[in-house]
């Protein structure tokens, strides 16, 4: 990062801290000196990666917290349900081949759909939740997946892609039909959380394999500054 | 065809008709079939719901029946219940019975059919059953879908306690499936091929979410589970109750108990019924309803309060006035108002109470959160009230509450105000005393006083007023100031007498002033001591009543122990006080304070009465004084601690304990008493029980014996610590005797050897007279007396010997070979030996220069070596036939023979003299030849055998051929210069 403050005068040592520091106290403001016009959709891609990756470390305590919630056998670590009625949730795995041969706009459209579902169940899941502190916790989370969402879009906006536009009537609903028993809602929720983990796993490859592929070649790049902090 | 029919069935009816009627008269039993049985399953309530009808009954007729319901399981044979269901039957009525099933009705088919039997009164001898209806089956299984795997009931709710069945029913007939209840597994009853029952007892509340069972095949993660959802059991509202603050709402307040709220049910709601009005309300809160009270003067209220949730209601009620329910709200306004030093008025305000009511309110007055004033007050809207004897310069806090007066049923809430009163003159004058001393030749008096307390300050003191008036001489008073909080002075004064005034100062005024008189005199007068004892409360200090006229008595004592700076603390008591308990918490045990009384004249005079020492409690002492040992005998020695302070100790010492160890086996003094150590050791012990006496002789000991002693002190409390034993070894008893004679022996010895000393000259001519010399000998007078011409005196001459012949003495004499420079001790031989040295011819250097002696003076009387003698050796006898000459006998023989024939008038007896031979050997070259010839005194200087002479002979003329008797061994080459 240094040597594009440029080299200090040899010898001259006292020039060279005041140097050091003039470059310090001005990063915050330097965003990219040596970029002109619109930085493009890396920085926007980088931050959703870092979302995600955020949001991987936040779900797991509430996913701790929420199955313990549930009770056993759901808080067990070894419980693998099979997945009976979350058949409408948005499936995050998928082949090797079929996610590599993804383009970046269906890339980021099947996260978008995904998140967008996901974050409407989840919603769901915090009205029915029995405790304020869980109710709290869900908030929160659903408070940064919308910003996860917003993020996506954001990325999408600036590569040009549109956003997808819900299909009237088929906005998703987690309200469980007269059949549904108690305990199959339960494994809904311990499939939704399961899901939106692997969604988050899935958007962090999927946003560090865009970020590469977004990256100008080496030569171009010549500074990259991060000024969280200051 | 159709009239035909008509008639038929008019005929039918009335026949039917007429057949009831005479088997109403003729009592003929009636058999009512129940009919059209319908069977419904209701899976929420796990219910079989049955309807039927009984066709045969009469028109308008109404009949007593008994319905006997039979219900089978899996199949009919398997009756599982059997109920009689009595009821009034009319004609065409749809009847309906519900039976709840523990098992789930989904695990089970289940059958129903009845019968029935008329029971009326009014129909004797009816008790005749009907037929069984045909068996109706109930099978919710047709209602599952094709999952493989089902566990019933689902999400059911119960109450907490309750018993539960659950089942499953398995579509694989599989024997490897196991149910969990919250992850622990249970075990039921098979009760078909594919279905299991579990019953769960007693259940208990886990989570609002349900509790979670499950079951599951081992093989495919075929997975069935439900949610049990266990409710908390309702509870009735507790302490439930309802007041008015303002007359206009009712609010009722209860406990509602623990929450029985689940996700499948919410929590309990609260209804609020009135019975007189008949209005009801459904509560917001969970423990407390508002009720607008109506316009129309509705005094008397009964109260319902009803709790509901899905499984259970509850209900309490009350019944009451409402002017006996007013609670009024909390006064407000409350502000003190003219605050003095001793009083003020406190105001505050109410809110009204309908129209023209009036509250009795309650003034409180505290201080340090204690009540020390309660008023009541009537009032309507705004009360005021004059609080009075209040301290100066004092916190307090007011309060107020009030309750209705028409019907007092409880107390507002408090609204309290804190003030201050105003500060006054201090009450008191303080508490003076007073220290003299001497400070460099000038009377010095410290000055010490007590802060006021808080009653008796008004106020904070700001400065102490100190006036000095001289009473010996009229000059000006001297006031000095001294800004609190300092609470000493010193002055320095001269002999004269002074009276001080102190007086504490605060922003109001002075306090009365404490009076002191104080003279130039120390006051160091000689009183009586005493000691005083220590209790829990403290010291409990007595003294004389002094005759005359005292006004008073102070007691005076320091507060810490003696090694640290004083602080000094006094007491004043009153005129007829001879007693006091001193107390304070700085008082510690072991520690002496010394407490000093004085008199108080009627001129404000101090006059030392009594002085006293005491402990709190007394301790054994801590330490062991550092004993020193002296005048150590065989038989005793003195210890002593002259060094050691009684007064610092943490008790009185009584006195001392002498412990010591005697030496093994040897008994304890007659004084000392035999006692046993800590360790087990026992020793003597001797107790010195005057603390004065600090030295103790230990007697009537054992000389050269080791004793060990140690001395510790006692006070009434126990002695001081057992340190280690110090060793002390009695010396021998004779060894002073000893010293006694040895020394004047060495100082005889000295005088003697002085004597000797001084006297030498005179001493060595008496016992050790020098070597006579030849020339100036005697003898050479009696020669010469004798005229002896031939006679003469031989010059000593150097001379080389040739050979030295060794006399060997029996006591061990040393014999040294000049040939080989080496020395033999020979000590063995008790009898003379004589070797012969032959010189070799390297030796040999030619004729030298010889000594000869020949002493004449020689003079051996006193030897008693008879043993050892020397013999003259013929020249005729030949070295190596010497041999047998070398046998003392021979040699004997041959010394007396040869002394025989010299002297021959030497008797034999006085023949046995020592003589030394001083013989220079005969030195040859040739070995085989000895000197034949005499000797040739011309030629060869001769060592003639020394001659004793007996002591009587000594001046007897030697003879002629004495000379001749000497033998000389020389050898031929040997020359004397």
């Amino acid at each position: 990062m240094l040597p594009a403050a440029g080299e200090p005068a040899a010898g001259d040592s006292w020039g060279m801290l005041a140097c050091l520091c003039a470059v310090l106290w001005h990063l915050p403001a330097v965003p990219a000196h040596n970029r002109t016009g619109d930085p493009g959709p890396g920085p926007s891609i980088q931050k959703t990666y870092d979302l995600t990756r955020y949001l991987e470390h936040q779900l797991r305590s509430l996913a701790g917290t929420y199955l313990n919630y549930l009770g056993p056998p759901f808080n067990e670590p070894d419980f693998n349900p099979p997945r009976l009625g979350a058949e409408t949730l948005p499936r995050a795995t998928v082949n090797l081949e079929v996610w590599r041969s993804l383009n970046d706009r269906l890339r980021l459209t099947q996260n978008y759909e995904a998140y967008s579902h996901l974050l409407c169940y989840l919603r769901g899941l915090n009205r029915q939740a029995a405790t304020a502190e869980l109710r709290r916790s869900l908030a929160h989370f659903c408070t940064s997946l919308q910003g996860l969402l917003g993020s996506i879009a954001g990325v999408m906006a600036a590569l040009g892609y549109p956003l997808p536009q819900p299909l009237p009537g088929t906005e998703p609903t987690w309200t469980p039909g007269p059949a549904h028993s108690d305990f199959l809602q339960k494994m809904d929720d311990f499939w939704l959380l399961k899901e939106l983990q692997t969604w988050l796993w899935r958007s962090a490859k999927d946003f560090n394999r865009l970020k590469k592929k977004m990256q100008p070649p080496a030569a171009a790049v010549t500074l990259h500054l991060e000024a969280h902090g200051f | 065809m159709a009239l035909f029919a008509v008639f038929q069935t008019t005929y039918l009816l009335a026949l039917l008709s007429l057949r009831t009627y005479e088997s109403e008269v003729l009592s003929e039993p009636l058999p009512l079939t129940p009919e059209s049985l319908k069977v419904s399953v209701n899976s929420t309530c796990q219910c079989l719901h049955l309807q039927w009808t009984v066709h045969s009954l009469a028109y308008h007729q109404e009949l007593k029946m008994v319905f006997q319901i039979q219900i089978s399981r899996f199949k009919t044979s398997n009756v599982i219940w059997v109920e009689n269901y009595s009821t009034t039957v009319k004609q065409n009525q749809v009847l309906h019975w519900s039976w709840e099933s523990e098992l789930p009705l989904e695990c089970a088919a289940h059958f129903i059919r009845m019968r029935s039997v008329v029971d009326d009164s009014r129909i004797p001898e009816s008790g005749f059953w009907s037929n069984w209806s045909s068996w109706e089956e109930a099978d919710a299984q047709n209602l599952l879908g094709h999952d493989p795997l089902f566990v019933f009931p689902k999400d059911k709710l119960v109450e907490e306690g309750s018993n539960v069945t659950i089942c499953y029913v398995s579509r694989i007939h599989q024997d490897n499936i196991s149910c969990y209840l919250e992850g622990v597994q249970i075990h039921g009853e098979q009760l078909d091929r594919s279905v299991t029952a579990f019953e769960l007892k007693n259940v208990s509340f886990i989570r609002k979410k349900g509790t979670n069972v499950f079951c599951k095949m081992e093989q495919g993660g075929v997975l069935g589970g439900i949610v049990l959802f266990v409710s908390k059991v309702l509870q009735e509202p507790k302490d439930f109750s309802c007041e008015t603050q303002d007359l206009k709402t009712l609010t009722c307040t209860w406990d509602p108990g623990s929450d029985t709220g689940l996700t499948k049910q919410p929590s309990q709601s609260y209804t609020l019924f009135e019975s007189f009005s008949g209005k009801r309300t459904l509560c917001k809160h969970r423990n407390w309803c508002n009720w607008q009270v109506a316009q129309d003067s509705q005094e008397t209220y009964n109260f319902t309060l009803l709790a509901e949730n899905y499984l259970r209601k509850r209900s309490v009620s009350i019944l009451f006035n409402l002017t006996q329910r007013v609670h009024p709200m909390t006064p407000y306004n409350l502000f003190p108002k003219n605050v003095g030093a001793t009083n003020a008025t406190m105001t505050w305000k109410v809110h009204s109470i309908g129209n023209n009511s009036t509250l009795l309110c309650q003034l409180e007055l505290l201080t340090e959160e204690k009540v020390i004033q309660q008023h009541n007050v009537s009032i309507k809207v705004n009360g005021e009230y004059l609080l009075s004897e209040l301290e100066p310069d004092t916190e307090y806090v007011a309060r107020v509450r009030c309750a209705y007066t028409k019907h007092f049923w409880k107390w507002s809430e408090f609204i309290s105000q804190k003030f201050n009163t105003a500060e006054a003159a201090p009450s008191e004058a303080p508490d003076v005393w007073r220290n003299m001393k001497m400070v460099s030749g000038h009377p010095t008096v410290s000055l010490f006083w007590k802060p006021l307390s808080k009653v008796h300050a008004n106020g904070k003191i700001l400065f102490y007023n100190v006036t000095v008036e001289n009473l010996d001489k009229p000059s000006r008073l001297e006031v000095l100031s001294i800004p609190a909080p300092a609470r000493s002075t010193e002055l320095t004064l001269d002999q004269c007498s002074y009276q001080i005034h102190v007086t504490a100062h605060n922003s109001v005024g002075p306090s009365p002033a404490s009076v002191i008189v104080v003279s130039g005199d120390p006051g160091n007068e000689e009183v009586e001591k005493g000691r005083v004892n220590g209790t829990e409360d403290g010291f409990s200090v007595s003294w004389k009543p002094q005759s005359g006229d005292a006004t008073g008595y102070v007691v005076e004592w320091c507060d810490g122990p003696q090694d640290l700076p004083c602080v000094l603390q006094w007491k004043n008591l009153g005129p007829n006080t001879t007693s006091t308990v001193i107390s304070s918490g700085a008082f510690r045990p072991g520690v002496r304070y010394n407490f000093r009384i004085y008199g108080i004249s009627t001129k404000r005079m101090a006059h030392l009465l009594e002085k006293k020492a005491g402990y709190l409690e007394e301790l054994a002492p801590s330490d062991n004084p550092q004993v020193v040992m002296s005048n150590l005998t065989s038989h005793s020695f003195t210890l002593s601690w002259k060094d050691y302070s009684t007064e610092s100790q943490p008790g009185f010492i009584q006195g001392y304990h002498v412990y010591l160890k005697p030496k093994a086996g040897e008994q304890c003094h007659q004084a000392f008493e035999k006692t046993v150590l800590p360790e087990d050791s026992v020793c003597c012990k001797y107790t010195i029980d005057n603390p004065e006496q600090k030295t103790f002789v230990v007697e009537n000991l054992q000389p050269e014996s080791v004793y060990e002693f140690f001395v510790t002190p006692y006070t009434s409390v126990g002695e001081g610590p057992l340190d280690a034993f110090t060793k002390v070894t009695t010396p021998d008893e004779y060894s002073h005797i000893l010293i006694r004679i040895i020394l004047p022996m060495v100082f005889c010895v000295l005088i003697v050897m002085i004597i000797c000393y001084l006297k030498s000259q005179w001493l060595k001519e008496k016992c050790y007279p020098d070597i006579p010399d030849p020339y100036k000998s005697s003898v050479l007078s009696l020669i010469k007396s004798k005229e002896n011409p031939h006679l003469t005196i031989m010059n000593v001459n150097d001379c080389v010997p040739d050979a030295i012949e060794v006399i060997n003495k029996p006591e061990g004499s040393k014999i040294q070979f000049l040939g080989t420079r080496k020395s033999l001790t020979e000590t063995e031989f008790t009898k003379p030996a004589y070797l012969y040295l032959l010189p070799t011819e390297k030796n040999y250097s030619g004729p030298g220069p010889c000594i000869c002696f020949e002493n004449f003076t020689y003079n051996q009387a006193a030897s008693d070596f008879a043993s050892c003698g020397h013999f003259p050796v013929t020249p005729q006898a030949p070295p190596p036939q010497l041999g047998p000459l070398t046998s003392p006998e021979n040699l004997l023989k041959a010394l007396e023979q040869n002394y025989m024939n010299s002297l021959g008038e030497i008797p034999a007896g006085e023949a046995n003299l020592n003589y030394v031979s001083q013989l220079a050997s005969p030195t040859s070259g040739d070995k085989d030849s000895l000197p034949t010839n005499p000797p040739e005194p011309a030629l060869c200087s001769e060592y003639k055998m020394q001659m004793a002479i007996p002591l009587g002979l000594a001046s007897a003329p030697p003879r002629e051929n004495s000379s001749l008797s000497s033998t000389t061994l020389l050898g031929q080459g040997e020359h004397c210069s």
